[in-house]
Order: structure tokens, then C-alpha cells, then sequence
């Protein structure tokens, strides 16, 4: 077994008496490109920040490369790259001066890296930081947290303000580094069609629980509606995520009969988010 | 061959199963011949914007299943098929026609009529 690159154990956190995680356990592993799926206000950024040792559970452990997040080194930081959703401080700072400075607390920067995706991007080295648009800001963000190739990427809504080309573009190098580089990637988004195409793996949470961490394939292939006008149909093979009077979610369908079901369909990720909250 | 191939995020069928059943079609349908070369998982998955495990599943599959061989050291290409055409076609149309008769069910079409109705539009 490989050993997992980012790990929480029994995760538990609240806010206000809120609880915001709820026993969370899920294992980062080299490879993966974890997508994060929930609602606004399900956890996300709180499961995220956890991991950097930005915010420490009341209960439960988080290990990044082995140690606990809150103990991590200066040579375990380095080969972390992260993107908060709000970006970005560097105000003031023209690009080529706010990578310089970045780049001197990473001494695997890779220079040629940097270079390339910054004509990709089209930002130009003398523009003001102040002057950029939400999306070449999140751009900039996200050269920042990738060029040294970092082991494991944490990515907050990491596309949000990207134009489809350019998304398309950050997809790819998404993939060099989860492939190349064996990192592994955990995002959250809110678009799932990206999600669907980016993603090896889907963790998906709701109300601070972890209600589904699996490879995606898996999830589409085996998840289904099951509609029913009886609702005494039984399940108690498959995993029920949400039952509903007439209908109800399932994970582990593998193409069996369902006595007393009306009809057995597949979901896309955005129809599984849907009906998960209904 | 790429631009034979629509991959949409959004349907119901994961992009693996788009990838896998649109391959076999253009095999099935003579698009791609005996020995033509895939391109790359690296290249196809660029193409496509998706995961490069997504389309290594779908390719490892169409190998298992025969519509594929892969040589050490060498592109991907179509293998020869062993089955009679005919067989394929019909395979591909089963989900097709399966939806055609649960629509006929439900509106209470009986079989005969559906028949007729396909000999009808067919000849348009």
C-alpha cells in the first residue's frame, strides 16, 4: 500500500456549536484528483484549510506525508501548493516582482515552468497586480501553487473565474502533475462538468459528513434512482444515500432486478448532486 | 479519428462508456480499419480535456474485449475482428431498440403496430 499523501482520521469541527465536519475520513493518495463536491456552507473550505494546519480539529487527526498537519516542516510546506478561493495579497506588486518573491521560498521552482505558462496564460510579467481581472488573478494563483510541482495541490474553487479555454488548459496540467509528478490533487468546484472530466476520484459531502468517497467510474457506473409507488421496496442490498417517498438513491447497483421499482436510471454527477439534496 | 468522437460531461453515461462506445461504432461502422493506429491515452485525453486514467480504462477495455490490440512498444490499433459484422451492428442497436419498445409499452402500442410503424418510416 502506498502511503497516502494527505490522510484525515475521525475529522471533527465546529464552529458556534456548528458542527461543520463530522467524522471525516478520507486518504489522498499519489495519483488521485480528488474532486470535492458539496453546498455552499457543506464543510469544503474548512476540510481543505484543515490540511494545511491553517485550522485544527477538535477531534481526529490529519497527517500530511505522514506528520500531523499541525507539526509540518519547512521542507514538508514546500512541497504543498494551495489556492484559497479568495485570492491574494502581492498588491502593489508587479507579477514578475510578486513571482520573484514567491519563488525565492521554493527551491524547486522550475523557472522554465513559470515562463511557459505564464505566455499561455497571456499575463504579462510588468502588469500591475492590481490591475488584473478575478480571473488572471486566480491564474496567477494557481502558477504560484504549481510551478514547483508541489506533491500535494489543494485547490479551493480553483476555476471558477476561468474561461473555458484557459480551464481546458489548467485541466491538462492538472493531469501532467497528478501523472508525472505522482502528486495527488484534491479541489473543490462547483462545476461539475469539470469535476466529471478532471476527476479520478469524488468525495462528496454534505451537512459536514462525508457521504461518498470513491473512484468516479465506480460512482457513476454503480449509482442509480430507483423510483417506486411501494415504498416498502427493499434495499437493504445496496447503499442508500437519500430516500425520498417515491424514489431513492443507491450506490453499488449492479444491474439486478429490483422488486416493486418503477423504473432504474443513471444519474449524471449534477442530477446525483441534485437529487442528494432533495 | 478524434473528430468522429463527442465527449459530453453532462450525459448520463460516464466519459469512459462515451469513449468506449463511440470507438466500437467507428470500428463496427468501417471508420477505422483493421491496423489503423489510435493515437496516444496522453494525446486523446488532451483532446478531450479529461482525465488520461478516463480513456486509459476505456482503450484497456476495448483490449480485453478484442476490438483493440496493443503491442508492447507500439501504438494501439484496431485488431482484426473475429466476429461476423452483423452480429456487432445489431449489438450496437440493442440499447436503441430496447427504448423503442419500453416508449411502445408505455403508450400501449402493441408489437405489430410498431412494426408497421418502422416498415412505414423506413421507406421515407
Amino acid at each position: 500500500m502506498t502511503q497516502p499523501l494527505l490522510s484525515y482520521t475521525n475529522v471533527c469541527k465546529s464552529y458556534d456549536q456548528r458542527q461543520i465536519l463530522n467524522n471525516i475520513n478520507l486518504d489522498i493518495k499519489p495519483g488521485m484528483v480528488v474532486g470535492l463536491l458539496g453546498k455552499n456552507g457543506a464543510g469544503k473550505t474548512t476540510l481543505l484549510r484543515s490540511a494545511l494546519g491553517l485550522l485544527t480539529p477538535e477531534q481526529g487527526e490529519i497527517h500530511v506525508f505522514g506528520s500531523l498537519n499541525t507539526e509540518l516542516d519547512i521542507k514538508t510546506k514546500e512541497q504543498i501548493g494551495y489556492v484559497a478561493q479568495q485570492t491574494f495579497g502581492y498588491e502593489g506588486f508587479k507579477i514578475a516582482d510578486a513571482l520573484a518573491l514567491h519563488r525565492s521560498f521554493y527551491p524547486s521552482w522550475d523557472n522554465e515552468l513559470e515562463t511557459k505558462w505564464l505566455a499561455r496564460f497571456e499575463l504579462n510579467p510588468n502588469s500591475a497586480i492590481n490591475n488584473l481581472s478575478i480571473g488572471q488573478r486566480q491564474t496567477l494563483a494557481l502558477i504560484m501553487a504549481m510551478a514547483y510541482r508541489p506533491k500535494l495541490l489543494i485547490l479551493d474553487e480553483p476555476v471558477a473565474s476561468l474561461d473555458p479555454i484557459a480551464r481546458r488548459e489548467f485541466m491538462g496540467d492538472l493531469f501532467d502533475l497528478a501523472l508525472d509528478s505522482d502528486s495527488g490533487i484534491l479541489f473543490s468546484s462547483h462545476i461539475t462538468s469539470d469535476i466529471e472530466r478532471v476527476a479520478s476520484h469524488i468525495a462528496l459531502i454534505k451537512d459536514g459528513e462525508l457521504l461518498i468517497m470513491d473512484e468516479l467510474d465506480l460512482i457513476r457506473d454503480t449509482v442509480r434512482k430507483v423510483s417506486f409507488s411501494d415504498s416498502g421496496v427493499d434495499l437493504s442490498t445496496y447503499k442508500v444515500l437519500n430516500k425520498q417517498p417515491n424514489s431513492a438513491i443507491i450506490y453499488g447497483y449492479t444491474g439486478q432486478d429490483i422488486a416493486g421499482s418503477v423504473a432504474i436510471n443513471a444519474l449524471s454527477l449534477e442530477q446525483l448532486f441534485v437529487e442528494l439534496h432533495g | 479519428m478524434l473528430e468522429f468522437i463527442n465527449v459530453n460531461p453532462n450525459s448520463g453515461d460516464p466519459i469512459y462508456k462515451q469513449l468506449h462506445e463511440q470507438i466500437v461504432r467507428l470500428i463496427v461502422g468501417g471508420q477505422l480499419a483493421t491496423g489503423d493506429e489510435l493515437p496516444s491515452v496522453r494525446k486523446i485525453a488532451d483532446h478531450f480535456a479529461v482525465n488520461p486514467m478516463t480513456v486509459s480504462r476505456a482503450i484497456g477495455q476495448l483490449v480485453d474485449q478484442g476490438w483493440l490490440e496493443r503491442r508492447r512498444g507500439q501504438a494501439t490499433r484496431v485488431a482484426q475482428q473475429t466476429t461476423v459484422q452483423s452480429d456487432q451492428q445489431e449489438a450496437l442497436l440493442f440499447k436503441a431498440v430496447d427504448q423503442l419498445i419500453q416508449q411502445a409499452k408505455q403508450l400501449d402500442v402493441p408489437q405489430k403496430n410498431l412494426a408497421e410503424l418502422i416498415n412505414k418510416r423506413w421507406k421515407q
